[in-house]
């Protein structure tokens, strides 16, 4: 199956709080994602970053505004069992083993468990040898990639991605941001990455959107780096510059 | 609470020496008659469990005690548990199901004894006493299992797509088995306790009867007799379940 595009129109969602308080979280955004582009998003903390993730995942509800996936809402796209997520908590069930939480998609598809390509995928995210580990045998950068492999079992049409290394330290992050490219590269797939760092959106995205408070986009910046991209991305001017000038808007 | 520092050989020496003491403190007041014929000596007390007489009665007292008392375990866990299972998925159901809960709690059992008898009969009370007292234990423990779930991993499931029922069987329940576990921990002294209690609502036969009957007819020793067999009974199934927690905790618990 192809990968599907995603349409956000006019997008605007607001919580209201015990109080009768309302917290506008995003702000008539417009956004397209093509089919198969992977889209970083960065932006301060309480920029509504995590909130566009969760409504295009369907988790919430727009108070205005739509997305739509491949020309259908979120929840269509959540019934076929189509997306493929993954977040800052790994959030593996602590019962089952790596290969077990694996297994969980296809499980929920009520499909039949592909035991090839969950042993593939085990391989492809560096745990061969720990099938059988429970999640609390494992480190968190294992975790993490753990969460990542089961996203990509049932080859979803949209993967979306909310800090998934988050937690991570620093050397860990960067050896998982090669490994991410790499799998993405061998399967394009219209991929929504919220992350805080910024050397890991130019890394990782063909795009990276920078948003502001409250919950609206500053700046849009054309990655122009070719695939396969290497570490040595990493050491570019232009990789810098790019860096430099996104942290500055950040700062902002 | 400080804990006890870890030498398994002293304090297995240190509870001995206790309960050495105690039961040596308590043979001599109940060999001198320090407060009268109702506390006989431990000595006393085993003579008659031993007797060949008595053995036998407070051997399938012991065990049709223990059969209501399972019965009403297992009735009652499994319609608590199958309620809150359904007020998960709808709910609600909830408010109106948590004051029944409470009601049914708040009741003293003592007071429905005889509705129960009427209801039922003589022979059913206990286990639907036992039933009764296990029930709402099993209600909280499950009903907060149910809820215990993170939310990460309730969105990891909305996220995959899983209909309710997906959920319930792949996340939700095993989440809540450590607080079943437990819950079946607490509610088998329960359980002990409806069952006896129902055989003093004139069950034909159990612990209670015999404690009940022991202690009209000023059959001391046999009264004491009873209590210790249902003490050891309600003992070994909460360290049966303890152990039952132990392994649960282990393999689904965080």
């Amino acid at each position: 199956m192809t990968s599907a595009g995603i349409e956000i129109q006019g997008l605007t969602k607001r919580f209201t709080h015990r109080r009768g308080a309302v917290v506008e979280a995003i702000r008539h955004i417009d956004l397209t994602v093509a089919p198969g582009e992977f889209l970083a998003i960065v932006g301060p903390s309480g920029c509504g970053k995590s909130t566009l993730l969760h409504l295009v995942a369907g988790l919430e509800q727009p108070s205005g505004g739509a997305v739509r996936i491949g020309g259908e809402p979120p929840r269509e796209l959540v019934r076929k069992h189509r997306l493929g997520v993954a977040f800052q908590d790994p959030a593996l069930l602590p019962w089952l083993s790596v290969q077990s939480n694996l297994g969980l998609p296809f499980k929920l598809a009520a499909m039949p468990v592909d035991r090839e390509k969950v042993t593939a995928l085990i391989k492809l995210v560096g745990l061969k040898g720990f099938e059988h580990a429970r999640p609390s045998q494992l480190s968190g950068g294992m975790r993490q990639r753990a969460a990542i492999a089961r996203s990509l079992c049932l080859d979803p049409d949209v993967l979306l991605l909310d800090e998934p290394f988050g937690a991570l330290d620093a050397v860990t992050r960067r050896r998982l941001n090669i490994e991410l490219e790499r799998i993405w590269r061998d399967r394009p797939i219209t991929t929504l990455l919220v992350t805080h760092s910024v050397e890991e959106a130019l890394f990782l995205s063909d795009r990276t959107i920078v948003m502001e408070r409250p919950g609206a986009i500053a700046q849009v910046v054309q990655v122009p780096f070719l695939r396969p991209r290497t570490p040595d991305v990493l050491r570019l001017e232009e990789f810098h510059r790019l860096t430099d000038q996104i942290t500055l808007w950040l700062e902002h | 609470m400080e804990r006890a520092p870890n030498r398994p050989l002293a304090n297995a020496l240190y509870a001995a020496l206790g309960l050495l003491a105690f039961f040596s403190l308590w043979e001599w007041i109940g060999k001198a008659g320090i407060v009268g014929p109702t506390l006989p000596a431990p000595t006393d007390v085993a003579k008659a469990l031993m007797d060949p007489d008595t053995l036998p009665l407070l051997g399938s007292s012991c065990m049709y005690t223990l059969a209501s008392a399972a019965k009403g375990l297992l009735f009652g866990a499994s319609l608590a548990t199958l309620l809150a299972v359904v007020i998960h998925l709808l709910p609600p159901l909830r408010p109106g199901l948590d004051r029944l809960a409470v009601l049914v709690n708040t009741t003293p059992p003592i007071a429905i004894g005889p509705i129960l008898i009427v209801v039922f009969s003589r022979s059913q009370t206990p286990a639907v006493l036992a039933g009764i007292q296990v029930f709402f234990l099993f209600y909280v423990a499950a009903s907060s299992g149910l809820a215990a779930a993170s939310p990460a991993l309730g969105r990891v499931m909305i996220g995959f797509g899983a209909s309710p029922w997906k959920r319930l069987c792949y996340l939700d329940l095993p989440a809540s088995l450590p607080h079943l576990a437990s819950g079946l921990k607490a509610a088998v002294a329960a359980s002990f306790l409806g069952a006896i209690l129902g055989e003093w609502f004139g069950a034909p036969h159990g612990l209670g009867l015999v404690i009940l009957n022991a202690m009209q007819n000023f059959q001391v020793q046999l009264m004491w007799a009873a209590v210790v067999v249902a003490a050891a009974m309600s003992l070994t199934a909460f360290l049966l379940a303890a152990g039952i927690e132990k392994i649960v905790l282990q393999r689904f618990g965080k």
